[in-house]
């Protein structure tokens, strides 16, 4: 008992020691918030999905939201390192620690989420023992190749965080564990080429092509949305990875990724917005005037209902601060507007998962049914607000112990000296 | 003796017509289908959106607001339309090509499948149907009652978290099988069956049958002008080019269930045309 209070205590000082006011009271908050997510999660999975607002009209509902936004600003870290060590932009290497474990957290709480929303986890493995892979190379169900793709791209994932934590002050003293971050590092391109690769697979297919393969289901079909998606994660995804840092350095008070940094990524976000919007202008269009009429349907009539115009209307606002502030270089070097143009790119993005989402299970099937309504029960939202703690306390561990900004342990090493 | 069966082939393709002019509403046929397929029956069966079965009786009226005389309403049983695609050849149904896990197939007399111990839940299946045709089981399926013994026992009883659907009710058929093969007839085309909800129909108003067997009622009704099936638009292009473009360019349901019906409205409503 007197062991187990005094690793208490330590653990206790080790996490809240040297924090301030309104720190403590956040931690406690994502603690707790924490440790709700771990009793509800008992609940859902052993008692099952009957305790969520998901029904069978509304298939799906929070988590996949969460996964379709997770996987897509996760986004972010396979076009950085794809930047950083294919393209050699080397003024990324401040910012590529922090992106990759956002990306390594991304991507494991998509597998959280997945496996809670699936009926029966236990049987999670059957997607790789009896996976729907057909006669030739490309897989036949969309969920099938996010599984592969998915789980391979973790491991690569593993792979690049590894360095990050090898390089723990403590363990690089060790020669030989040195070593083996030095040459992990030179190898890194590898692991980038083969992220981005498999990126480029499941990106499309959980992001879009899950839902435009549907095509008994006139709001989504649409064959370009795999593509879109793609587009979409990497327009996105690398204005997220500027917005998690740069939070990180204002409660910090610190510099902890250069200006300079910040700017290249947003430079390329706001480039690929451009792409995006065209993009998603079209499919818009394609949607009005070739999909809707097809599938028998008026788009008018079908983007009705709570989740229809308006968030369609909400996004394309949201579209002009990544086009106008993060393209017009007058605006990008303005540490605000920066700022602005990359959170309404964030918004942009999950504005379009949700809408995706929500407005398509709530488009009725039948014309004598109307539109219906999802509202998550409390289960629902402390999972799916549990895991956005635990991923933000990872992120503030590793700020803590481990060298996640090097930029911020030269300029303190510089400062020692 | 296995050559012998090895050599015949699959003729059937089974396929329904539901007369909705004849359907009086009565609920019987969802009552059979509940009881054959096994369906949970819980205490408080109210959580409609939750619930498990497979026949939805569903209510279709004109308009919600009408009122006497201008309302017209029709009952309209809905299980799972078999869909094949633009090729029944190589049918392709929206739900089956989804499955991750394989869990849901096509057979050869053109049945779409569900292995219920194969499903991992996740409900794609459920995503990709237009018909919502597919039910997952919320909560771990219950009897109320004495109701645990007349579960059929040709029918497993699915767990929690699994998706299922109508089968047609092949189970019967495989029975009708069983029982011609222990006489000696091993062809597989030898028996027909009856579903649990077209044996029960009070008023005869569910046909079932073998859509190639050009004899059959059920093949001479789906010929009919009053034939419609549900929301599968590439029905109504008459232009047979541009049909062809349109198949060319997008899959279609194309389901094995047609409704029969005279009333222009309910045809309309269909057809996502309201207010006719």
């Amino acid at each position: 008992m007197e062991i187990l209070k005094k690793w208490f205590k330590a653990g206790y000082d080790g996490i809240f020691e040297g924090t301030s006011k309104n720190m403590r009271i956040a931690l406690y908050v994502l603690i707790v918030l924490s440790i709700l997510f771990g009793i509800f999660a008992i609940q859902i999975l052993f008692w099952g999905l009957g305790y969520t607002d998901m029904d069978n009209n509304f298939a799906w509902g929070a988590w996949i939201i969460g996964d379709l936004g997770l996987v897509a600003l996760g986004g972010g870290a396979f076009t950085t390192g794809y930047l950083l060590y294919i393209f050699r932009v080397d003024k990324l290497r401040p910012i590529i620690n922090s992106t990759v474990l956002i990306g390594f957290m991304c991507y494991l709480f998509t597998f959280v989420f997945l496996l809670f929303d699936l009926g029966q986890p236990l049987r999670a493995w059957f997607g790789f023992a009896y996976p729907n892979w057909g006669q030739g190379v490309y897989p036949v169900s969309m969920l099938t190749e996010v599984f592969f793709c998915l789980s391979l791209y973790f491991c690569i994932l593993v792979v690049e965080l590894i360095p990050t934590v090898l390089e723990h002050k403590v363990l690089i003293k060790n020669k030989y564990v040195a070593m083996v971050a030095h040459y992990m590092h030179l190898l890194m391109w590898t692991m980038a080429a083969g992220g981005t690769f498999l990126s480029f697979f499941h990106q499309g297919s959980l992001g879009g092509g899950m839902w435009g393969v549907l095509y008994a289901k006139t709001v989504w079909y649409a064959p370009h949305f795999f593509f879109m998606a793609v587009v979409a994660a990497m327009a996105g995804g690398t204005s997220f990875m500027t917005l998690v840092p740069y939070i990180a350095g204002k409660i910090m008070k610190k510099e902890v990724v250069p200006m300079e940094t910040y700017q290249i990524l947003t430079r390329i976000s706001g480039f690929i917005f451009i792409f995006y919007f065209i993009f998603r202008s079209y499919d818009i269009y394609a949607a009005v005037y070739k999909y809707a009429p097809m599938g028998g349907r008026e788009f008018i009539d079908m983007w009705g209902g709570y989740y229809g115009i308006w968030m369609l209307v909400l996004e394309m606002l949201l579209f002009a601060g990544p086009l106008i502030f993060l393209n017009i270089k007058k605006y990008r070097e303005q540490e605000k507007f920066m700022v602005i143009g990359a959170s309404c790119g964030v918004g942009a993005i999950v504005v379009s998962k949700l809408s995706v989402l929500l407005h398509g299970f709530s488009a009725p099937n039948f014309p004598w049914k109307g539109f219906t309504a999802y509202g998550p029960t409390f289960q629902e939202w402390i999972i799916t607000f549990g895991v956005f703690a635990l991923m933000i306390l990872i992120y503030m561990a590793f700020v803590k112990w481990f060298p996640l900004f090097p930029h911020l342990e030269h300029n303190e090493h510089d400062a020692h000296h | 003796m296995k050559e012998k069966v090895k050599e015949v082939k699959m003729k059937r393709r089974w396929g329904m017509a539901i007369d909705l002019d004849k359907c009086t509403g009565c609920g019987k046929c969802s009552v059979a289908c509940n009881q054959e397929n096994n369906m949970p029956i819980f205490e408080d069966d109210s959580d409609v959106p939750k619930r498990v079965a497979f026949l939805e009786l569903m209510k279709v009226t004109n308009d919600r607001d009408a009122k006497f005389p201008d309302v017209k309403t029709a009952y309209l049983p809905k299980m799972c339309q078999m869909c094949e695609g633009n090729d029944p050849k190589n049918p392709n149904p929206p739900c089956v090509s989804v499955c991750p896990a394989v869990a849901t197939d096509v057979g050869d007399d053109g049945v779409v499948s569900q292995i219920w111990s194969r499903c991992i839940g996740c409900r794609y299946c459920q995503t990709a149907c237009p018909y919502e045709a597919r039910v997952f089981n919320w909560w771990k399926p219950e009897y109320e009652g004495s109701f645990k013994k007349s579960l059929s026992t040709d029918v497993s009883v699915a767990s929690r978290g699994t998706v299922v659907k109508c089968t047609f009710c092949s189970h019967i058929w495989k029975r009708e099988r069983d029982a011609a093969t222990a006489k000696g007839i091993l062809d597989i085309n030898a028996v027909l069956y009856t579903p649990a909800c077209a044996g029960t129909c009070p008023t005869g108003a569910i046909v079932f049958g073998d859509l190639n067997d050009h004899d059959s009622e059920v093949y001479k009704l789906t010929q009919t002008d009053r034939a419609v099936r549900l929301t599968n638009p590439v029905d109504d292009v008459k232009d047979a080019d541009k049909k062809k473009s349109l198949l060319k360019a997008k899959q279609f349901t194309n389901p094995k269930v047609y409704y029969l019906t005279s009333q222009q409205w309910l045809r309309d409503m269909m057809r996502f045309k309201k207010n006719s």
